[in-house]
């Protein structure tokens, strides 16, 4: 660099082409210079301007009066604890009590630097105080607040006891020149905390504001690590937001104290804020202690622990449950002497053990048969920190043999002790489900056509595909002889992949052992543990498995990395599982559990939940199913996923001559790095080289390799017992879908009691067991259309061959024309769309095809909103025509007398063409054209094509072969068959909400009254708009005289439909004027008066017509907002008992620093405030998906007990033809009976309750205002909800 | 509100600390006593009465919900202004004064014997420029247009207050010189705070593709931006935040001068509440507004740049400082370079040197290098390059 600079000065001006900018005006702009010149000449000033100061500091503390009294409120809930916990009091008593710490020198002149410092303080900050006076307290404030921080952290193993005290003290001392009093009483905890303080107090100075105290900082203070640092940002940070101010030694301390006691809620934001950072870093240690557990290593976990167990700063990221980690690791190899060591260890920091510590020594004990004396004293002293013996076998998760071991050694103490009694089953109580759960009318549960013989074998299948982690499959490319070319390209990949993974072996050996060589606690990385986890071997595998499947278009640097290291983590939850043999355990429950749901056992009255419930209670395996959580935090998977990366990148490359042999031969990397810019952003990416991409393309591979999980599964998936056990048998699947980082959902469910979460585990169990199979003509039909060229108009894509090819351009790059740039462009995009849609479609016909003479599942969980989904991600139910095309249910039941009505009906229902008939209008065209429907299934590609120009061509191709069929059999109401038959519900939103609001014309609009004909809400709303036009065109409104004759269903549809999901009146206004271009006689330039006078008449009639549904919205997003603005989160609980809380919050971005590029990765964190315009707008859709998601659950848990096969796509419901009526029955029902209870009165009780429950005596105003809001519940119209039960086309 | 309410305790008390201690903080006698405390200092002079009624002008445009706009609302910093402007030989051509509002400046630069053409996109000023217009007869022009939607990217029909500078130009009767001739054309106003930093660029595209303002010349921006972005067009290598792309761009395309810097203070907005609407910045200093003057180098477009590859350049100056602590030997042989060694002791850059240290003269011979070795046509580097300018040229 110094020699650049030389180089750049002898160079003269060229090198720097930097303004001629004035030496003065550089000088002047400085604040930074400006502050130090009025540092040095302040003397003379200072005293005027303390004045200044000191008149603003009066004034300032009149007006912040009641900041300040939060700020105190901090004390009061340590200072309960205190009280609450004399046991933990008790425990240690030395340690607790004021120790001195030793510290840096210069302590006697330390107070009085303290006061010298802060009078500089002042000085300082009076600079400030001109422009932004309001700042100024806050800023100063940063010094006492650093310092109460500091003080906290120097006695974490008091902090219960201290802080009160501590806090307390900082503000007198703070303005110590005003009152010296104070100041000597502060002396002695000055000296106690003076390290720490002193390391906090020169971070403070790096950032500027404490400036010129060299006295105050002893030497040590350089030596800064991060904690603090987290500390001082996080304080200033505090300051800012709520200005307390260290003007307050005008009242009493004593006073303020017992004020503050009053006020806790504010100040607990301000808590989970600072601690946030610290979290992350809890986390990762705990994982990484996990880690050390599985892999056997106690020495390694113990070395961890005490490096930050020694570090009086990271000491306090330890909590409990990081020891008891520890604990287990040794407990497994019976070395109680390093247990004991452990114990007191907790016990040197003020730790009380836990449950689980006891376990761990327990085990021990067992494990070693250690004499009865050392497990009497552990015994005693679990017993007196409050415990009982059962709780051990009730709360504490077990792997391995450890319940056995610790059980032994109990009864080497009480030889006759028995394990607790498992709980009794509960019942859910909801008045919804009495009559599904009483036991009185208990139908057996549906058999399936298996024999036990046979889905055992199928489980031993699954359970195979899934320990080995990833299946290959062929793809249904692999039809196609391979061409020599591409065999060519096969072999030289399959060279390349072998010398790849060797490289990447290589890499990654050299990596780790360089990691392994770190020794302390600063140059230690954390990720160590994580690249010991897995054989090598295994971690070659998975990076070149991304290699493989890397688009030529790249992919970002962060997702690889997220896809990376969830593979590796994937692969240690399926050894963990292994290792603990939990697996051995699931497997013998399984193996009982099926007898349930085969054929040929015994008829069992239980639900498949209950039913797995008995089944682990009576094994006694209990607990012992569930693996403690081990989940890692989302920065170790950025982490671990950049690293391995990195390795990749570096490791694997591609001689330059492969293609091309002319050139010389060096090797470059096959991938590159590169940065994209969307917006401002800038993204990292991740692209192969062309030189690979082309001989990926050459090679043409037909065999794709998936995750387990992305497949469907050969067995019935395990039932969900709780938030942590369900769906695969051992892959890990969440009951909630949430994204990284979001853990509060999970936090809600594991709070809810068991019993509130069974009707929702019930449903899920129940959507997940049924079973499904191909139907195999259509999908050999779409598979020729895929193999061939595709057909764009049919939804199959097309391969690339068939991509539009550029145009030849001439010559050099930089001299084409900007036209022909642009083509080549458009050319290149195309492309890429055309492939990932052919992707997506491979993969989803070639899982189809895989499985096509099987009979498969596909195990359910839900959103936060409980919608509910199929797990595998590809090929499901819920995807596009062509998917639901070729799914066929196993179960086979007659038509029966109205099922090929159904039939008919379904397959008009398919075409979109009658919608506004009834229904017996729609059978009779059926049977009009009942020569088109019979050609096409004839003759589906050579016949006249009738299904083709249908809304959803092949599901009404699949229609038509099945009606073909029906028709055709001897007797159609015995014929079977497979094909599920859908009612939609008529713009299901709306339907809640009319009948939330008992809306009468909304109700009739949306089919929630009995009607001849279906009604269609846009065409009604279109109708009133036309209402209000007209007469607006009569009084001679311009707008609406020109739009005369433009209004029709089409223009309103969108916004009528999203109306209900919360659309505004700009997003409306632009789904309106994109209606409006479409019509090409629509005069241009009034585009945006017309669409802006549209909207504001949609909106208006549906005011108008749905009155109360625009209440019940505008009450659900003014509630959210007031609870929002009050620093929480908008949770509620659904009828079915479902907690659900909206988790948006403020994204706070956090730099990643790793070695290839910095991530900033933006994730939403609970600890920051929510966002209220999200959780404002997202709150009425939201409220309404948890309404029509209970629909859905209660449906489906009825159609149960009528032995009904029911699958759902959120608002359509699919059974067989036979039972469409039943279970037309049933969602009718369902729906009243859900609309019975009072949902909106129910929903403002709760939120009452939990936002404003006046747990202190003051009440806020902003309490006040959310209380009236909440208890002002909007009033409904008179619509009789039990007319539903006839409507025809409710769901139709 | 303009001297209307007497300012509340605090807040004065504060002023008068800020009276005394202004003179330390800047070296130049700012013109601080703008907006509402004009009456307190008023200065005797017939311009002021002029300004005030301008200023009540601004004051009826006040609502709340709008873009911020700044004015220049005070007659000695307008004075300051025209002699910044007018500083500098040569003959002195036309003058394009964007977002005048009331048209303080805009009095005293024809006063000062400068051609004015005025372009404001608030209809509310409008009729009051027109007016001064009419009776000037032909030295000032008044065009309704707004500078920040010059030649918008979208297709479409344009729709005013949006302009096509190929019109502009032609109302205004310049007509198109050729790179290395004189400056045919200057233009002053103080840029919108919101999205500067896109608008800079946006600016900097066009100078390097010739296009928009810049096809007509080397068009001379006087332009009020914030210190921020200041401090960024003008950084040196090495320097820890300020030097970026931008940088180098902007220092390689133009001449760099900083004609005069004010306090926010100085500045009248259109907020309702009357407050200065200071942007944040994490990085002091933040006080003032910078008068920046940035005129297109006659060589820029000598040696191996040119307009039609500039687009390639400007990739790969934002490609080498993504990450400015990272090696220029690493960054090429991630682009799968395999002789970067060589070109960098051709270009006698050394090893090790890091991004952040290179000078933007640096770049522009790395890159003409790289252009002769025809390593942008070879690589992939093209076709991320012209997938990309179509993303970054917001």
């Amino acid at each position: 660099m110094a020699l650049l600079r030389l180089r750049a000065a002898l160079r003269g001006p060229g090198g720097l082409r930097g303004p001629g900018v004035p030496w003065s005006v550089l000088r002047s702009y400085s604040s930074a210079s400006t502050k130090e010149k009025a540092n040095r000449d302040s003397t003379c000033e200072r005293t005027e301007l303390l004045k200044v100061l000191k008149a603003r500091a009066k004034q300032l503390q009149s007006s912040n009066a009641p900041e300040v009294t939060v700020n105190k409120g901090e004390l009061s809930p340590l200072g309960n604890e205190k009280h609450q916990n004399p046991l933990q009091q008790a425990m240690a008593p030395g340690p607790t009590q004021e120790q001195p710490v030793p510290r840096a020198g210069g302590c006697p002149a330390r107070p009085h630097s303290w006061v010298e410092t802060l009078h500089k303080e002042t000085c300082v900050q009076q600079l400030k105080l001109e422009r932004k006076l309001s700042m100024a307290a806050s800023q100063l404030d940063l010094g006492s607040q650093a310092k109460a921080e500091a003080k906290a952290e120097a006695k974490p193993k008091a902090k219960a006891e201290a802080k009160p005290k501590v806090k307390a003290e900082a503000k007198p001392k703070a303005k110590a020149e005003a009152k010296p009093k104070a100041k000597a009483e502060a002396k002695p905890k000055v000296k106690a905390e003076a390290k720490p303080k002193a390391k906090l107090k020169a971070k403070a100075e790096a950032k500027g504001e404490a400036k010129g105290k060299p006295k105050a900082k002893p030497t040590k203070s350089l030596k800064t690590s991060k904690a603090p640092k987290v500390k001082a940002a996080t304080a200033w940070s505090q300051s800012s937001t709520i200005p307390h101010s260290l003007y307050t030694h005008s009242k009493p301390r004593v006073v303020a104290v017992k004020e503050g006691m009053k006020l806790e809620s504010p100040q607990r934001v301000l808590k989970d804020k600072e601690s946030s950072q610290d979290k992350v870093l809890q986390e990762t240690i705990l994982s990484s202690l996990e880690c050390f557990l599985f892999l056997q290593q106690p020495e390694q976990a113990e070395r961890i622990l005490t490096l930050y167990h020694r570090s009086p700063v990271k000491q306090k990221l330890l909590d409990v449950s990081a020891y008891n980690i520890v604990m287990r690791c040794w407990a497994r190899k019976g070395c109680l002497q390093h247990i004991d060591q452990l114990f007191s260890m907790l016990e040197s920091v003020g730790l009380r053990p836990s449950l689980d510590s006891y376990a761990a020594a327990l085990q021990c004990m067992g494990r070693n048969q250690s004499p009865s004396e050392a497990i009497q004293r552990y015994l005693e002293q679990l017993k007196s920190d409050g415990f009982h013996v059962e709780e051990l076998f009730e709360k504490c998760l077990f792997e391995e043999d450890e319940k056995e071991k610790v059980l032994s050694a109990i009864r080497t103490v009480l030889p006759n002790y028995q394990l607790p009694p498992p709980p009794k089953p509960q019942t859910c109580k909801s008045s919804l489900l009495q009559d599904f759960y009483s036991k009185e009318k208990v139908v057996s549960y549906p058999k399936l056509d298996f024999s036990v013989e046979e889905l055992q074998e199928r489980f031993q299948q699954q359970l195979q595909m899934e320990l080995n982690n990833t299946i290959t499959i062929e793809s249904v490319e692999a039809a196609k002889p391979p061409t020599p070319q591409a065999v060519k390209a096969r072999e030289l990949l399959g060279t390349l992949r072998s010398q790849w993974h060797d490289a990447i072996l290589q890499a990654l050996q050299k990596s780790k052992q360089s990691m392994a060589k770190a020794r302390t606690l600063s140059n230690y990385n954390n990720l160590y543990p994580y690249m010991c986890l897995l054989p090598d071997e295994e971690y070659a595998g998975i990076m070149l498995q991304v290699l493989n499947t890397l688009s030529p278009q790249g992919e970002s640097l962060a997702v690889l990395a997220r896809e990376l290291s969830s593979k590796v983590y994937s692969r240690y939850i399926t050894h963990r599982k292994l290792r603990s043999r939990q697996l051995e355990k699931l497997k013998g429950v399984y193996e009982d559990y099926i007898h349930l749901l085969a054929k040929d056992s015994q008829p069992d009255q239980y639900l498949p939940r209950e039913y797995w419930e008995k089944l682990v209670a009576e094994a006694g395996v209990g607990s012992s199913l569930n693996l403690k959580d081990c989940s890692w935090p989302y920065v170790v998977f950025m982490r671990l996923g950049m690293h391995m990366l990195e390795l990749l990148v570096k490791a694997v490359t591609v001689p330059r001559n492969l293609l091309n042999p002319r050139l010389e031969s060096k090797s470059i990397p096959v991938l590159y790095h590169i940065y994209s810019y969307q917006n401002t952003w800038q993204v990292g990416l991740i692209k192969p080289h062309p030189i690979f991409s082309q001989i990926v393309t050459d090679a043409a591979e037909t065999m794709l390799t998936f995750h387990s999980s992305a497949m469907p599964m050969l067995c019935p998936p395990v039932p969900w017992t709780s938030p942590h056990f369900g769906a695969f048998v051992v892959n890990d699947t969440k009951l909630m879908r949430f994204v990284d980082g979001d853990i509060q959902h999970q936090l809600l469910l594991d709070q809810c009691p068991p019993v509130n979460l069974h009707p929702v585990l019930d449903a899920l169990n129940q959507l997940g067991n049924c079973a499904w199979k191909i139907n195999q003509p259509v999908l050999d039909i779409i598979i020729s259309i895929f193999n061939d060229k595709g057909n764009e108009q049919l939804d199959i894509p097309p391969p690339l061959s068939e991509a539009p090819r550029p145009p030849s351009a001439p010559g050099h790059s930089s001299t084409w024309s900007k036209a022909l740039k642009r083509e080549l462009l458009l050319c290149k995009k195309k492309a890429a769309e055309m492939h990932s849609l052919r992707m997506d479609a491979l993969y989803k016909l070639s899982i189809a095809n895989y499985v096509r003479d099987k009979v498969f599942w596909f195990p359910h969980n839900m959103d936060f909103r409980g919608r509910t989904y199929p797990c595998p991600p590809y090929f499901n139910h819920l995807g596009n025509d062509v998917t639901r095309a070729i799914l066929l249910f196993a179960e086979g039941r007659p038509l029966g007398p109205r099922g090929l009505n159904w039939l008919k009906i379904h397959l008009i229902n398919l075409t979109g063409l009658k919608k506004k008939n009834a229904l017996q209008e729609r059978l009779e065209y059926a049977n009009e054209i009942m020569e088109e429907i019979l050609d096409s299934a004839d003759h589906p590609l050579t016949g006249r094509k009738w299904w083709m120009n249908t809304d959803e061509p092949w599901q009404a191709l699949a229609c038509c072969m099945e009606i073909a069929k029906a028709s055709r059999s001897p007797d159609p109401a015995a014929y079977i068959s497979h094909f599920p038959v859908h009612q939609d519900g008529s713009c299901n939103g709306l339907q809640h909400y009319a009948a939330l609001g008992r809306d009468l014309i909304g109700a009739i609009s949306v089919n929630l009254m009995p009607c001849s004909v279906p009604q269609d809400v846009y065409s009604a709303v279109a109708q009133q708009v036309e209402e209000f036009r007209k007469k607006d065109a009569e009084r001679g409104v311009k707008i609406a005289q020109v739009l005369q004759g433009f209004i029709s269903r089409k223009v309103v549809k969108q916004t009528v439909m999203t109306v209900v999901y919360g659309v505004t009146r700009y997003g409306g206004r632009l789904q309106i004027e994109k209606r409006l271009k479409e019509i090409d006689e629509f005069p241009e330039e009034y585009l945006w008066e017309a669409s802006h006078y549209l909207v504001r008449q949609v909106f208006n009639s549906i005011k108008e017509m749905f009155s109360a549904t625009r209440d019940i919205q505008t009450w659900l997003t003014e509630s959210a907002k007031l609870i929002s603005q009050s620093g929480r989160t908008v949770e509620w609980v659904t009828p079915l008992g479902l907690p659900i809380v909206q988790p948006y919050y403020r994204l706070k971005s956090t730099v990643l620093n790793c070695g290839m590029q910095n991530l900033s990765v933006r994730t939403p964190n609970s600890s920051q405030k929510p966002d209220t315009v999200k959780q404002k707008n997202a709150f009425p859709p939201n409220f309404i998906h948890s309404l029509d998601s209970t629909h859905m659950m209660l449906t489906a848990l009825h159609c149960l007990r009528q032995g009904l096969t029911f699958v759902s796509v959120h608002d359509c419901y699919w059974t067989h033809a036979l039972t469409v009526d039943i279970m037309n029955q049933i969602c009718r029902q369902q729906f009243v009976a859900l609309h019975s209870e009072k949902i909106l009165q129910d929903l403002s009780e709760f939120m009452l309750e939990k936002y404003c429950s006046p747990n202190t005596e003051t009440i806020a105003t902003w309490q006040k205002k959310l209380m009236e809001q909440l208890s002002n519940v909007p009033r409904t119209g008179e619509f009789n909800l039990k007319q539903v039960m006839d409507s025809t086309y409710f769901f139709s | 509100m303009l001297a209307g309410r007497a300012p509340p305790g605090a807040a004065g008390c504060g002023r008068l600390l800020a009276a005394a201690l202004r003179p330390l903080l800047c070296g130049l006698s700012p013109c601080w006593a703008a907006g509402r405390q004009c009456r307190g200092l008023r200065v005797a002079e017939a311009a002021a009465a002029a300004a005030e009624e301008k200023a009540q002008v601004v004051k009826r445009r006040k609502r709340s919900g709008v873009p911020v706009r700044r004015y220049i609302a005070c007659p000695r910093l307008a004075r300051t202004v025209q002699q910044c402007l007018q500083r500098g030989a040569g003959p002195q051509p036309l003058l394009l004064e964007f977002a005048p509002g009331p048209g303080i400046l805009t009095q005293t630069l024809l006063n000062a014997g400068i051609r004015v053409v005025a372009l404001e996109s608030d209809l509310a000023y409008l009729p009051n420029l027109q007016s001064l217009e009419n009776s000037l007869d032909g030295k000032l022009k008044v065009i309704y247009g707004d500078f920040c939607r010059l030649d918008p990217l979208v297709s479409g029909t344009l729709k005013p207050p949006a302009v096509c500078s190929d019109k502009l130009f032609e109302t205004i009767g310049v007509a198109a010189v050729p790179w290395r001739a004189d400056v045919p054309l200057r233009i002053f106003g103080i840029m919108p705070q919101t999205l500067e930093r896109n608008r800079l660029w946006r600016l900097l595209f066009g100078l390097y593709e010739c296009n928009s303002i810049y096809k007509y010349g080397r068009v001379e921006l006087n332009l009020f931006i914030s210190e921020r972005e200041y401090m960024v067009l003008k950084a040196k290598p090495g320097e820890m935040w300020a030097y970026q792309p931008l940088t180098v761009l902007a220092q390689i395309g133009c001449e760099i001068e900083l004609l005069h810097m004010e306090p926010w203070s100085s500045f009248t907005t259109n907020l309702l509440s009357g407050s200065l609407a200071v942007p944040k910045s994490k990085w002091l200093p933040n006080d003032h507004l910078c008068l920046v003057r940035l005129t297109p180098q006659k060589n820029l477009f000598t040696g191996g740049l040119q307009p039609t590859n500039a687009t390639t350049f400007i990739f790969m100056v934002k490609q080498c400082l993504a990450k400015p602590t990272s090696r220029l030997s690493d960054r090429l042989n991630s682009w799968s370079l395999d002789n970067g060694g060589e070109l960098l002791k051709a270009l006698e850059i050394p090893e090790n040197a890091v991004m952040r240290d290179l000078y933007p003269e640096d770049y522009r011979r790395l890159f003409e290098t790289l252009q002769n070795s025809s390593m942008f046509t070879e690589t992939w580097f093209y076709d991320e390059v012209s997938e990309s300018v179509r993303t970054i040229n917001f």
